[in-house]
């Protein structure tokens, strides 16, 4: 790393210890509960970093950034992380800049400094029951009336629905049979009437949603770039998104090594060469995510990288959590905060299947990796 | 049909009437994790008590037979102080007539569980009147509601059998949250005194464990059994980029190897079966249906996508269940140490 990023994390980390430690703890325990989805103290956190400048970090100073780089931005998402603590997730790192290369100058002022503020929450709408991997067969339908669009439809996973003020939702305009070419981007007020929210609970102790849409109304300002153009909408933002890395292996790695530590285990042969093999592929992890903001530092765009290092992240999250449970054996079947490393390995075991599939299924990116990076047939 | 097949096809049908994912999510939520009326319709069939001779008022079949249960069982993914009875029993059963009392006590329909920390946490020594044991806190399965609580654990060169009077217990045990829908609690053994016991050379002791553990890798086995169906059933209806995901390579290769992990674990505890007189065996066979049931449940996670992760999907419950059950086996390294020990330092399971 470079010394102006090294001396950035200095000082993010200084303003980070500063912060009043008793709101630090209530959104920590809330993030590890349901890392998906700021609640109550997530958004009161995210107010205060917004407050005091420190959302943003690389967004341009005219939307009230900081004006730095995509490594800076990478750095921020990790700390945060680390701490387990939210970062803005989507909402500042991919509608955001999404708003900034495709908004109209109305919709850019309506969203971007509440964005920053940390006073906007988005929940996304892209999958749907029949549209996972292949978002392009979506079905919710946004039908022109005046000045105006009425949608219909039904959308899965919507996770923060019900914690969102705002929905970002892929909605079709065009024929079902057009695929991706007849699809439209749209923001919705949460709170638009005609939206219905069910829970799901998952068995990571996430919660998602399924949201119904009946006759919804919005204007036709609430369309983000042109009508049945939305899927490139749609990509910019999930290129956004790829500049997803968190924090999560090493902090798992660090549960783990505290379990070890408290058992007297940490010069047990068989647990150091576990851990000092987790070890390893967690600073492997690093470079992938570093590389990736690295390109987008340099103006390229990482593909088959992202996927590499998405691939790398989920399977190592899973295999921290998975093998750390052999060692500890039969206590490790005592759930919760009772329980060794304080259940946080049984839980991150429980959550770690979303992160194979979610963001695009290891299998896609992996044939990403062989198309785009290696140039093998389709 | 055999008689090992009509048993199965009762159990499973006889599950199948009221298990459901619904079913087991409102278990585990609820006080007792079970329902006591279903345990005496268990009993009132002979399940519990399969391998109990006939004079005691059991079966009077082979372990065999009570691993077709366990099988089912866990198919069903279904949680009940069943599996830790016929554990009890059959470490009960190895002491020589000593516990037949208490045997017949389970073939009346006592739930019991078995005290045997699988990496040999806890230990005896002899003292008047009985034995006092050492050793940290342990995880047993159903040990609140578990009227008969049977112990192996190792005394010096050989091992005790005994049995945990609830006197013995009390205010050594405590209920805490299980990782699957079983139900377990902490029980605080150091300087317990067991007054019911005898002394069993290593050997036996051996053996009976190889045989309670063979009945958790057939459960296990029926887990992956389960999982498998389930999994390649739904990559047959799930159609993504209009055709069904079994179509994709990736996941017809993720599919084949599930095949691969569960075969593996069901030859080799038929095997283990075939040949009870070789722990060895019976130890593979537990280390390997534990592995193929977590890498089934982990494998179907990713074929199912986001519909396998919630709380109404049965898999959860597979989920939790696969990784509960190997870490009962005990640390996963312990266990390698002794089949590396036994399978190649001593050369034991080998047929050539
Ligand atoms: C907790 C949670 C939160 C989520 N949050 C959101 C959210 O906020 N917003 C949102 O829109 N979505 C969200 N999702 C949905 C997520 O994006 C999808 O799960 C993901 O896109 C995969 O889709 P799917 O689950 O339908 O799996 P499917 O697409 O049905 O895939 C099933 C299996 O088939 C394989 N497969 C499919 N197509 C191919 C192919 N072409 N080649 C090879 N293999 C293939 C997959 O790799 C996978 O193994 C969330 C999901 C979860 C579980």
């Amino acid at each position: 790393m470079k010394a102006e990023h090294l001396e950035f994390l200095g000082e993010l980390r200084a303003y980070l210890d500063a912060l009043d430690p008793d709101l630090v703890a209530a959104t920590r325990a809330e993030h590890i509960a349901d890392a998906m989805q700021p609640r109550v103290n997530g958004r009161r956190f995210l107010a205060r970093l917004g407050a005091d400048g420190w959302l943003g970090v690389s967004w341009p100073a005219e939307y009230g950034g900081q004006g730095r780089g995509p490594v800076e931005q990478w750095l921020f998402a990790e700390e945060l992380c680390d701490r387990r603590l939210p970062n803005g997730l989507l909402t500042l790192n991919a509608i955001g800049p999404t708003l900034m290369a495709v908004g109209t100058d109305e919709q850019k002022a309506e969203f971007l400094p509440r964005i920053i503020a940390g006073e906007l929450e988005f929940a996304i709408g892209y999958s749907e029951p029949d549209a996972g991997s292949d978002l392009a067969a979506l079905r919710t339908r946004a039908r022109p009336d005046g000045d105006a669009y009425v949608i219909d439809g039904q959308k899965i996973w919507t996770t923060g629905a019900t914690v969102a003020t705002h929905l970002w939702l892929a909605a079709r305009t065009g024929e079902q049979a057009d695929r991706h070419r007849g699809i439209s981007m749209f923001i919705l007020p949460m709170d638009a009437p005609g939206i219905e929210i069910t829970p799901i609970l998952t068995q990571g102790g996430e919660q998602t949603n399924t949201v119904f849409l009946d006759n919804v109304r919005v204007p036709a300002g609430a369309r983000i770039g042109a009508e049945n153009e939305g899927w490139r909408v749609l990509t910019t933002a999930l290129n956004y998104e790829r500049m997803f890395y968190h924090n999560e292996p090493r902090w798992e790695l660090r549960q783990l090594r505290d379990w070890a530590a408290s058992a007297g285990l940490l010069d047990d042969p068989v647990v150091a060469e576990t851990m000092g093999e987790l070890a390893v592929d967690v600073e492997i992890c690093r470079l992938f995510a570093q590389r990736g903001a690295q390109m987008l530092a340099d103006g390229q765009v990482p593909y088959a990288e992202a996927s590499a290092n998405k691939v790398w992240w989920s399977e190592l999250r899973q295999r921290i959590c998975d093998t750390g449970l052999d060692l500890i054996g039969e206590a490790g079947t005592v759930a919760g905060p009772t329980g060794p490393a304080h259940g946080h390995l049984e839980h991150g075991l429980r959550s770690s299947p979303v992160w194979r599939f979610g963001g695009g299924t290891n299998e896609i990116q992996l044939d990403i990796i062989a198309q785009r990076g290696l140039g093998m047939p389709r | 049909m055999t008689a090992d097949a009509l048993l199965a096809q009762a159990v499973r049908g006889w599950l199948a009437d009221f298990v459901d994912n619904t079913y087991l999510n409102a278990q585990e939520a609820s006080a007792d994790g079970y329902e006591s009326t279903r345990w005496d319709q268990l009993r009132d069939l002979g399940w519990h008590a399969v391998t109990i001779p006939d004079h005691l008022g059991g079966g009077d079949a082979t372990l065999a037979e009570a691993c077709v249960v366990a099988r089912e069982i866990g198919r069903a993914a279904y949680a009940s102080p069943l599996l830790a009875t016929m554990r009890a029993t059959v470490v009960a059963s190895g002491g020589a007539g000593y516990f037949d009392a208490l045997v017949a006590r389970i073939a009346a329909g006592a739930p019991a569980t078995l005290v045997a920390p699988p990496d040999r946490t806890v230990t005896a020594t002899p003292v008047a009147g009985g034995f006092r044991l050492a050793g940290e806190p342990v995880v047993v399965e159903w040990a609140e509601v578990a009227t008969e609580v049977v112990l192996l654990v190792p005394a010096g060169g050989d091992w005790v059998v005994g049995v945990l009077g609830r006197d013995a217990l009390d205010g050594r045990v405590s209920a805490v949250p299980s990782v699957d829908n079983e139900r377990i609690a902490r029980v605080a053994l150091h300087g317990a005194v067991v007054r019911e016991a005898v002394t069993v050379p290593a050997s036996a002791a051996r053996l009976a464990l190889a045989g309670a553990n063979l009945l958790r890798a057939s459960l296990m086995v029926g887990g992956c059994a389960d999982v498998l169906e389930r999994t390649a059933r739904y990559a047959t209806e799930r159609v993504q980029f209009g055709r069904p995901i079994g179509g994709f390579q990736a996941v017809r290769h993720h599919l084949a190897r599930m095949v691969i992990a569960t075969d593996a674990a069901r030859l080799m505890v038929d095997d283990a079966l075939e040949r009870l007189a070789e722990p060895a065996v019976a130890e593979v066979a537990s280390f390997t249906a534990a592995r193929s049931y977590v890498e089934l449940v982990l494998t179907s996670a990713q074929v199912h996508g986001a519909v396998g992760t919630t709380t109404e999907h049965v898999l959860h419950h597979h989920f939790r269940r696969a990784k509960a059950m190997r870490s009962r086996t005990g640390t996963r390294a312990l266990r390698l140490r002794e089949l590396h020990d036994a399978l190649v330092v001593h050369g034991e399971a080998s047929q050539w």
